[in-house]
């Protein structure tokens, strides 16, 4: 699948974790803590529990669950030692409006259900591995499931989708062995495959506040995208209201069965101008929530899609940056872009697929995984990844959940101490140094595994600084490395959102071959600024690579801290924009994810003007 | 608007004895015309000029301010601007083993902007050589406008989009150009790019999509509930209506707003067979409005006919490749033609390099019998009293819709145009079609084969008898339905066709029939048109959904029944899939009862 639209694929949500809004009788699978009072605390409302999914249709799926384990085999291949399920229930509604008017609107429902067979053993079976030209032998197979409960249709599926992994997990087997026998990949290690897991029984079904309808979405989405039409300037401009709902249900032969629901509202502002020398420039604006209580009020909105449309004015007559070496500071949205896209992949302690490369192996990061109890990170940074929280600094988030993609109970995590890598976000494939999960499950990968991923990752710093005090240490720097001027980056560009470039297909399969992987996405918002405290709007800002090595030069960071909820896209976005997004789109799949962190000051980074998407003007004027 | 609900004339004998392959020293079949009554709409009947909409005055304002400045641009000018918006509100209702599957109702609307950028002559559409370039050119996309009529919002849109696909057209332009300089050795193609049309103002009030969903989820459910008979193993019952409304204007100065419901009602039932061959049987029915399609007693009618034939398919041997004598029943004589013959027809295949071109050069000659006659018709909204699917007003390109004559009397006389001209054919006759987000081609609409010559079905089969023991032959063949099948019309590789049908009879020479699988018919589209020896009345119709490389349209194709002295059949595709290992489970045993 291409494209992040959790509303029209059988593999939506396949990759993401699941939120708990309401307690259940389970001592191992906590509830994320609500914070009192907080909006999202909106009451669970009856009419969201499943009517697809019931005991029955559990019971069907168990029992056939049951007879493979126990039945299937293929003479003379190996058998499967673990079969797993997911039955998984979505409902989206969203809408987008454009200049005043709508766009699209959708209402989505779909199940599926989803086996996953390991065969061979713990120590050694058929995952974690990508057969070269074979990367869909994953050892798992999906079927669709009625909207209505009927066991018999959906053992059926279980028995079809069963039969497909199992045959799958044996041609994945047979070539893993041959590959790493032969001494290619590295050869064969003494890690296990796979890590045991006491099972936890949580069927109790878990409801949430109702969906907000297509209609009330209609209209704020109008409301506020008609702001958008004042501004001359402005060429394209959307804006999205998605309110989803997903229901899961995990099943294994160890005996897990839990469910879990997750419940997400979010709003995006995309705007797009053409500056003077014709280059494209995007601004956006998202907020997600547990709910719409959650996301800003439409005057609040409002006011940010008028902001949003003079910064964009502002960016089409500011100068294309020069290149620069020295201090950068990242202030709000820029500091949870850069911890985002430049350190929380790298937290991941899951070894990457054999058979992993290229665009894949940068997109998922791990450089820390041989780095245990060195220091990685500025003594000044500890990291905390927390799914068993409902709320950072009163703000709802996200990324919460009781059971991670493999049925984990979720734990709070202390990656990073005063520096120091503590250990890191696992699922249940080990590592040569870490051979248990601890509940980090999320982000599907090739291969039929699931990575160890970040969900709510909360940075804190020792000796944070006002906000005026850091940008006068900012200048400080600059001036130390003879600079004139330091830069500021509040806004990074999240692909996801953004999918509606101009480029043409042309331009995009040229971008997908000679694009710098490793480069953080665009910098939307940057300014430089003086000595004397005057800022400068620059455009065209691309950091170079931001390795992990370059946190280890985070020289101060804020006392005050911004929380801003997230869907980490599950696909390659490049890959997302060359298949080219519809203009309906709103993304509403990927993994929901917070991040809470201060502006992060870095002593020396990389920046390079970038002139992609200049074009000529347009032959006839806007009307 | 008129109704011609008579026999279309068939006047004339035929010029001489049939043509082609073995049927030289047969009788020829009486001179019986299969009956086609035909109830035709004029493209313009119906006007009504007071149900335009303000969106066509939006879009016909922007072009035109688009199109004086581009018209004369630099460095290249645009020659064409074309603005349609497709307002389509789909509703589905799935049902699988008697419950819902799906239940959905969406609506949008798409904006094409074709700018065609250059001259007539040549222009950003030439077709490119190099095929990889040509990957490039599928640059087309849905745009999109919101709902409503608010001018402001829906003209920035259109000039958002017009600016995108000059920009574009520019890009095109250019590599057809580079491409001419450096790798053409001189100019192969005689034709313009394109081709002029006379505007055209029609304008036709929104139309009402009526039905009551409560009721026709019941239908779906009821459906694949009664289905679940038999070997069947799941059974499937849906229905989709649609919503349509096309705003169309461009800078000839057409003004085009049409407006029309249809709808679709499917059943389908599948078993995988224990060697592991996926067999499955669908029958569908289309009509103009939920209420016009078939009622509970008629759904259990189709439901009887699937159910029987995978019962039937489920039992039957595989049969072996063969070439000898077959009948093409009516719906599937009417795939056969559309796939075998119309989709070489199509305008554009005769001039595009890789393209086989099998019939570019046949103008004028006897193709298949003089007593068969082949012509494509949008405007036929019903024959023999059946709702044609691929019926239409317009093409999406603003060309009024054509009777198009295709075969007279055995003689090629034509192809179906869209407005890329070939020669000979200057001019589009109206079947430029497209799927929103596509470049329009030539496409069928309503394809009909008529024959002037016929006899009974019964007499048919006996022509079949007499045939497979002149030909010694142990057996021949009788294809009731064809599923589809596919075309090569490239000369990169084989052009032969290939098509799957869903119900193979063996038939011997005592007149038995046996229900066989695992064969496709193939060969080579001259070969095959060239052996049809004899017609059986009544014509059957094909209503269905056909792709091609402008998307999905609806089509239809009309034929009789046809015996052929020569058809080859070759072993189909049989996935060697050893089929799920456990056998089916019984809930009933698990579960101790539960249902």
């Amino acid at each position: 699948m291409i494209g992040s639209d959790r509303g029209s694929s059988i593999r939506a949500g396949a990759a993401a974790a699941a939120l708990a809004l309401l307690a259940g009788p389970s001592s191992a699978l906590a509830k994320p803590k609500p914070a009192a009072g907080s909006p999202s605390a909106a009451k669970p409302d009856e009419s969201t529990r499943s009517k697809a999914i019931t005991e029955p249709v559990l019971d069907a799926v168990a029992a056939e669950m049951e007879r493979s384990l126990n039945g299937l085999r293929i003479e003379g291949a190996t058998p499967p030692y673990f079969l797993g399920y997911k039955l998984t229930e979505v409902e989206v509604n969203d809408a987008v409006a454009s200049m005043g008017g709508i766009t699209s609107q959708k209402e989505r429902h779909f199940v599926n259900l989803e086996a996953h067979v390991h065969v061979g053993s713990y120590q050694f079976d058929n995952s974690n591995f990508v057969a070269a030209g074979r990367d869909d032998l994953d050892g798992r197979s999906e079927q669709s499931l009625p909207l209505e409960p009927n066991p018999a249709s959906v053992r059926r599926a279980a028995w079809l989708a069963t039969d497909e992994a199992y045959k799958e997990a044996i041609e994945q087997f047979q070539a893993k062995q041959e590959v790493l026998k032969s001494g290619a990949a590295g050869g064969l290690s003494k890690v296990p495959s796979y890590s045991k897991y006491k099972p936890t029984a949580m069927n109790e079904q878990i409801l949430v506040p109702k969906l907000e309808t297509v209609e009330e979405m209609k209209q704020r989405a109008e409301k506020i995208s008609a702001v958008l039409r004042k501004t001359a300037s402005v060429r394209d401009s959307r804006v999205a209201f998605t309110s989803y709902l997903e229901r899961r249900w995990l099943l294994n032969s160890e005996g897990n069965a839990v469910h879990d629901t997750r419940r997400v509202s979010g709003v995006m502002i995309v705007a797009s101008a053409q500056a003077d020398d014709g280059q494209e420039l995007t601004l956006t604006y998202s907020r997600y929530g547990l709910t719409a209580a959650d996301l800003p009020e439409d005057k609040e909105l409002a006011a940010e899609a008028g902001k949003l449309a003079e910064q964009l004015d502002a960016l089409r007559k500011a100068p294309l940056v020069d290149s620069y070496t020295g201090p950068v500071l990242f202030e709000g949205d820029g500091a949870v872009a850069v911890v985002r896209n430049t350190l929380a992949p790298h937290l991941s302690g899951t070894p990457l697929p054999v058979g992993v490369g290229g665009r894949d192996a940068v997109r998922f990061g791990g450089q820390l995984s041989d780095r245990l109890g060195l220091r990685v990170v500025t003594p000044i940074l500890t990291l905390i990844d927390d799914p068993t929280t409902a709320t950072v600094d009163k703000t709802s988030v996200i990324g919460s959940y009781r059971a991670d993609d493999e049925g984990v109970a979720g734990q709070r995590v202390e990656v990073i101490k005063d520096g120091k890598l503590a250990t890191l976000l696992m699922s249940r494939t080990p590592s040569k140094q870490i051979d248990q999960s601890n509940g980090h499950a999320r982000l599907a990968m090739p291969g039929g595994v699931f990575r160890g991923s970040a969900t709510n990752l909360l940075v804190g710093v020792k000796g944070g600084l006002e906000q005026k005090a850091l940008v006068r240490r900012l200048i400080k720097e600059a001036h130390t490395q003879g600079l004139k001027y330091g830069i500021v980056v509040r806004l990074m560009d999240d692909p996801a959102i953004t999918a509606n470039s101009e480029l043409t297909r042309f331009e995009r399969l040229q971008l997908l071959q000679s694009a710098d992987d490793e480069a953080p996405p665009l910098a939307l918002l940057a300014f430089r600024v003086y000595p004397d405290g005057r800022e400068e709007l620059v455009r065209g800002v691309q950091l170079k690579p931001v390795g992990v090595r370059a946190w280890r030069d985070v020289i101060a960071g804020s006392r005050k801290r911004t929380v801003r909820n997230f869907l980490a896209s599950v696909d390659d976005p490049l890959l997302v924009q060359v298949g080219g997004a519809g203009p309906g789109f709103v993304p509403s799949g990927g993994v929901e994810s917070s991040v809470a962190t201060p502006d992060l000051l870095f002593r020396e980074l990389d920046i390079v003007p970038s002139a992609l998407g200049r074009r000529m003007a347009p032959a006839v004027p806007a009307p | 608007m008129f109704s011609a609900a008579s026999a279309l004339s068939l006047a004339g004998c035929p010029k001489g004895g049939a043509q082609g392959g073995a049927a030289g020293a047969r009788p020829l079949p009486p001179a019986v015309p299969a009956r086609l009554e035909v109830d035709a709409l004029a493209p313009m009947a119906g006007n009504d000029p007071s149900a335009k909409s303000k969106l066509i005055d939006i879009m016909a304002s922007e072009n035109a301010r688009w199109f004086k400045v581009l018209k004369a641009a630099q460095p290249a000018p645009a020659h064409f601007i074309g603005y349609q918006v497709h307002e389509r509100r789909s509703v589905t209702m799935d049902a699988v083993d008697g419950v819902l599957l799906a239940d959905e109702d969406d609506t949008q609307r798409a904006l094409d902007v074709e700018v065609r950028v250059g001259s007539e002559q040549i222009d950003s559409r030439h077709p490119l050589r190099d095929p990889r370039l040509a990957a490039f050119t599928s640059l087309a996309r849905l745009g999109s406008v919101p709902f409503g009529e608010d001018e402001k919002a829906i003209r920035h849109h259109l000039w958002l989009e017009t600016d995108r696909r000059y920009r574009e057209g520019l890009l095109l332009l250019n590599m057809v150009l580079t491409e001419r300089q450096v790798s053409v050795r001189d100019e192969e193609k005689k034709s313009a790019d394109f081709t002029s049309s006379k505007p055209q103002l029609f304008f036709q009030k929104k139309a009402t999509l009526e039905y009551d969903r409560g009721v026709w989820i019941k239908r779906v459910r009821d459906c694949s509930k009664r289905a679940a008979r038999g070997v069947a193993t799941r059974s499937n019952c849906r229905a989709d209506f649609e919503l349509n409304t096309i705003y169309y204007v461009n800078s000839e100065g057409s003004q085009i707003q049409t407006s029309w419901t249809n709808a679709r009602f499917l059943v389908q039932v599948g078993v995988k067979h224990d060697d592991g061959m996926p067999l499955s049987r669908v029958e569908q029915a289309f009509a103009p409005t939920p209420a016009e399609l078939p009622d509970d007693a008629k759904i259990d009618q189709l439901i009887t006919v699937v159910n029987r034939d995978l019962d039937a398919l489920h039992k039957a041997p595989l049969a072996d490749p063969f070439v000898g004598p077959a009948i093409l029943e009516g719906r599937a004589a009417a795939v056969f033609f559309h796939e075998v013959f119309g989709h070489r027809i199509e305008g554009h295949r005769q001039e595009l390099e890789v393209e086989g071109q099998t019939f570019t050069k046949q103008i004028g000659n006897d193709i298949m019998p003089t007593w068969l006659s082949v012509y494509d018709d949008p405007t036929i909204r019903r024959l023999n009293g059946l709702p044609l699917n691929g019926y239409y007003r317009f093409d999406d390109e603003g060309v009024t819709a054509q009777r198009t004559s295709l075969v007279d009397n055995g003689i090629l006389k034509g192809f179906l145009m869209g407005r890329n001209p070939i020669p000979g054919f200057e001019h589009s006759n109206g079947h430029g079609r497209k799927e929103p987000g596509n470049i329009s081609v030539a496409r069928q609409g309503n394809l009909v084969v008529e024959t002037q010559r016929s006899v009974t079905k019964d007499e048919l089969f006996q022509q079949l008898l007499a045939e497979i023991k002149r030909q010694k032959k142990p057996y021949g063949f009788i294809f009731t339905d064809i599923a589809g099948g596919f075309t090569n019309t490239t000369r990169v590789s084989f052009q032969g066709f290939k098509v799957n049908p869903t119900m193979t009879y063996r038939v011997y020479p005592d007149g038995r029939r046996e229900v066989v699988r695992g064969v496709d018919i193939s060969g080579t589209p001259l070969s095959a048109l060239g052996s049809i020896i004899s017609a059986a009345r009544p014509v059957e119709t094909f209503n269905g959904i056909c792709g091609a490389e402008s998307g999905w349209v609806p089509v239809s194709a009309s034929a009789p029944s046809l015996l052929l002295s020569n058809l080859e059949l070759d072993r189909s595709f049989n996935p060697t899939d050893r089929g799920p290992e456990l056998p089916p489970p019984s809930i009933a045993r698990a579960h101790g009862g539960v249902q």
